[in-house]
């Protein structure tokens, strides 16, 4: 539409800035579900959080790390002939900080949402119930392995730089490496079925730690006790009961790893019974996750 | 026949000042206390009630002050918005309870008495845990009536009720208003005021910004001009016949979104407009179909006092 | 063509029946529940996500199976639960950011769109604080922006001016009549207010006892009736007298209501009557209008309900 004779005037646009539609691309179920893993994982670390939420797990992965650093510092230093510590021993060892985290973490990922029934919010999306506890499940057995595997990694590099055997090294390394990632399973589980029964976060936090505490201090009490009295019965099967000796039990019992004061599971069946009981919590978890989550109801 | 005074009563909690300065009379009858959320109701019925003190000034009913007065409590129900009950309980054993708490004569009669006038006398033996939030409010409210107080205090008493329960309840307190009983509830629900309060009472941030009839009050507010919205059959010569009269000082001629167009006035008085407009439609031969006031609704009257 | 069908309907639980032989046709545009109880609402609400299977009956929403395809119908479909569902230690941005994600949007669309949806439910700086120090109203407003942000076909809002004080539901008001006019996203939103729904919506459904009462449009429920309302500022009784001298059956008291004959207004002599009456008798005109029905009569057996389907 030119009016031929008005002198040409800059066109002035008023843009549509009303109520857009999508036709993009819309993600199926698996990268969704890989959406919400991530960003659980992210937060069990306080990333795309306030910066009070990386404080605490950013302290303990340093107070887990510091020691290894320091025995892998000394062991290059001095040019001893080993690693004074084990790789599978190493979880034990800093077991208080491990609690810890988890205790800090499961709360945050579930007892939020499930007690403030953000869950509506998920449920309410093409997002399967399954599908939440699988990410948040997944989610805190990453950030915890990272926790647990960090120092191994570190003591492994150590060796490695210390020019200790390679092979024995690496294979040790291995089996302490198989072992946080079921330790990190097995804690991820408890802790987070505790905080989604639990109704408030500061409650959760409370009830993880006393929870891990306690099965530590009983399996220790009766192993103890065991020694004492010469049951060799009391003294190994005592293992099943917290989820360190569980790990640990198996790592003896399949790899021959050098954990000499932990528990050993006994006879030929004791190794298949801390298998089964390892896999019976895993599964239970997920389970009691599922059976949680459906308690919420959306509308 | 109960008269509510509250005389310059002020309340505050550390620094924060919930209620302010608030002077105001209610008689008998159904009276609402309206105001946004946080205007002070709630802390203005607990001090009526005497679960409250004020900080200064004094609540009286007929003269009697009702703080640390158990005797109050005989005279008056109150109806809190919180939940708080027994669910293991049924809902003819809590009322039960409440008469024989106040020590009535007959209290079994009292609570069937109660029960019935909230129309409850079916579901009444079931237990509490299984009552509908409608329910438990007629049963509060049962409790509450029990011994036959003539002021009758309600924090909220519509919420989450579906529209029958609403209409039941509406009616239930019109009555208790129509027997002489003063019947004060507090809501920021306008449409439910509307309907049932005989006058309000409008609470802004503490203060006691108006009360009386909400067309009164409207007619009050005379720095705000009246609209009106005038359809006829000539709505241009009407207009001009208007602005030449005098009676208005604005007229717009507007289309209506479902067709048709109407006219809208502002009018500084009122009176003058509202005996000017026949007069001047009769003159000119224009007939008028709607003749209705845009702002005289409870929600307008509301809007601009909160805007004050 | 309707966004939601239901036939024969039925949830029961237990000796409790939630839902009964309810058959519905929701059609596009704004559409308001009204009526059901607790257990009804959340039942339907359930039922419509796909989330719960009904007892007996079909339920279609979009022209999917809910039953069948539940997932595919909460693809299409945004919520705002009633009850409280945020978490207090995020912004608006990143709640409503993620739950973009977990709809299936990309990254890059998330954020974009979060943004804009923002804007329009209008949260403006309050959006970058934590939800947990929000009022009420931007409370609702960040539930009602997670149910936009994904571009949904139908939105379901479950009360949505709950807690809202008079200009709080205003603007709420206002929004779910944009959505339904403007953005062209169905809606069907319940609240026990009926003078809300009068308001927004194009069509209302009353279900009483889980089953259906009455079904209607709101003009129809709102139609005008042949009764035209009269008050003047003093005198009134001599205008009844006057107007019903002219040969027009008067009521009422303060207000008088006087009986049209049903015809055209053109046809329709007690419009000049009455301003004839009143300009005589040298009183004021305060308010001269038809009396329109209102969706509270829907409560009423049909006989006395205007122009609806039962």
């Amino acid at each position: 539409m030119s009016v031929p004779d008005v002198p040409a005037r800059s066109a002035g646009v008023i843009h549509d800035l009303g109520f857009r539609h999508y036709d993009g691309p819309r993600l199926g179920r698996r990268q969704v579900v890989r959406a919400l893993f991530v960003e659980s994982t992210r937060g069990a670390y306080g990333l795309g959080r306030s910066t009070r939420s990386k404080i605490m797990p950013f302290l303990l992965l340093a107070a887990v790390t510091l020691p290894a650093l320091v025995v892998a510092v000394v062991l290059n230093v001095t040019g001893t002939a080993s690693l004074g510590i084990g790789y599978a021993a190493y979880p034990i060892s800093v077991l208080p900080l491990l609690s810890l985290y988890v205790a800090g973490q499961a709360p945050a990922l579930v007892s939020r949402d499930l007690r403030f029934r953000v869950v509506t919010l998920y449920f309410s999306r093409p997002l399967r119930r399954e599908d939440y506890v699988r990410a948040k499940l997944a989610a805190l057995a990453c950030a915890t392995a990272v926790l647990t595997c960090l120092p191994v990694l570190v003591l492994y590099a150590g060796a490695l730089l210390a020019q200790l055997p390679f092979w024995a090294q690496t294979r040790a390394a291995a089996v302490g490496l198989l072992g946080c990632l079921l330790l990190s399973m097995l804690l991820a589980g408890i802790a987070l079925v505790i905080a989604a029964v639990t109704p408030r976060r500061g409650l959760g936090v409370a009830a993880v730690i006393t929870v891990l505490v306690m099965l530590t201090a009983v399996q220790g009490i009766l192993q103890a006790l065991g020694q004492d009295q010469g049951n060799a019965g009391l003294e190994h099967w005592s293992g099943l009961l917290s989820p360190f000796t569980l790990v640990s039990g198996l790592q003896r019992w399949a790899f021959d790893a050098p954990l000499e004061d932990l528990p050993d599971p006994p006879g030929a069946l004791g190794g298949w019974v801390y298998l089964a009981v390892a896999l019976a919590v895993l599964a239970g978890s997920y389970a009691l996750l599922v059976l949680r989550s459906r308690r919420v109801s959306v509308s | 026949m109960t008269t509510i005074e509250v005389e310059a009563v002020s309340r505050w909690f550390g620094n924060v000042v919930a209620v302010n300065d608030v002077t105001m009379r209610i008689g008998p009858g159904v009276t609402g206390l309206l105001g946004p959320n946080g205007a002070g109701k709630s802390t203005l019925l607990n001090m009526v009630g005497g679960f409250l003190p004020p900080s200064t000034g004094t609540v009286a009913l007929d003269g009697r002050p009702t703080w640390r007065d158990e005797q109050i409590y005989r005279g008056v129900g109150l109806v809190p918005e919180r939940e708080g009950m027994y669910e293991a309980l049924s809902g003819a054993e809590l009322v039960l309870a409440n008469a024989r708490l106040h020590g009535l004569p007959d209290a079994r009669g009292a609570a069937r008495r109660a029960i019935d006038a909230v129309e409850m006398s079916a579901a009444a033996d079931r237990p509490l845990s299984t009552y509908s939030k409608g329910m438990k409010q007629r049963i509060k409210m049962a409790t509450a009536l029990v011994h036959d107080p003539a002021v009758l205090l309600l924090d909220e008493p519509f919420n989450g009720m579906d529209p029958r329960q609403r209409m039941q309840l509406m009616d239930l307190l019109s009555q208790l208003g129509e027997q002489g009983r003063t019947v004060l509830f507090s809501s920021h629900i306008l449409e439910e005021v509307e309907q049932i309060a005989g006058s309000i009472q409008v609470m802004v941030a503490g203060r006691h910004a108006a009360s009386g009839d909400f067309r009164e009050i409207r007619r009050l507010m005379t720095e705000r001009p009246h609209q009106y919205v005038v359809r006829s059959s000539d709505d241009r010569a009407l207009a001009a016949a208007v602005i030449a009269g005098g009676s208005a000082f604005g007229v717009e001629l507007r289309a209506d979104p479902a067709g048709g167009g109407a006219l809208h006035v502002q009018a500084a008085d009122v009176g003058r407009f509202s005996h000017a407009l026949p007069v001047l439609a009769a003159q000119h031969g224009v007939r008028l179909f709607e003749v209705a006031p845009e702002d005289e609704s409870l929600e307008s009257v509301f809007a601009y006092l909160v805007e004050r | 063509m309707t966004v939601i069908t239901t036939r024969g309907l039925t949830k029961r639980y237990g000796p409790v029946t939630a839902l009964d032989d309810l058959s519905v046709d929701l059609a596009p545009g704004v559409v308001g529940l009204v009526g059901a109880n607790g257990a009804g609402k959340s039942t339907l609400i359930k039922i419509l996500l796909g989330l719960l299977p009904p007892t007996s009956g079909t339920v279609e929403v979009l022209g999917l199976d809910a039953v069948a395809e539940g997932e595919a119908v909460r693809a299409r479909v945004g919520y705002m639960p009633e009850h409280d569902c945020l978490p207090a230690d995020v912004s608006a941005t990143e709640l409503v950011v993620h739950m973009a994600r977990i709809s299936g949007l990309p990254p890059t669309a998330a954020r974009e769109r979060t943004a804009d949806v923002l804007r329009h439910v209008g949260l403006y700086e309050e959006r970058y604080r934590l939800i947990g120090g929000y009022s009420t109203g931007m409370r609702q407003r960040v539930k009602l922006a997670q149910a936009l942000v994904h571009d949904p076909d139908l939105v379901l809002l479950d009360e949505p001016t709950n807690g809202l004080d008079p200009a709080g539901r205003d603007d709420m008001l206002g929004l779910v009549r944009r959505i339904g006019a403007d953005f062209g996203i169905s809606v069907l939103v319940t609240s026990h207010l009926l003078g809300e729904l009068e308001r927004v919506c194009d069509a209302v459904v009353v279900v009483d006892g889980g089953r259906l009462l009455r079904s209607s449009s709101t003009a129809d429920a709102t139609a005008q009736r042949s009764v035209l309302a009269v008050e003047v500022d003093a005198r009134t009784g001599e205008l009844a007298a006057a107007l019903r001298a002219a040969g027009l059956q008067v009521d009422g008291d303060r207000v008088l209501e006087v009986a049209l004959r049903g015809a055209g207004p053109a046809d329709e002599p007690a419009y000049d009557l009455v301003r004839d009456a009143v300009a005589h008798l040298g009183i004021g005109l305060l308010r001269m209008e038809r009396r329109r029905h209102s969706i509270s009569e829907l409560f009423r057996p049909a006989e006395e309900a205007p122009g609806v389907r039962a």
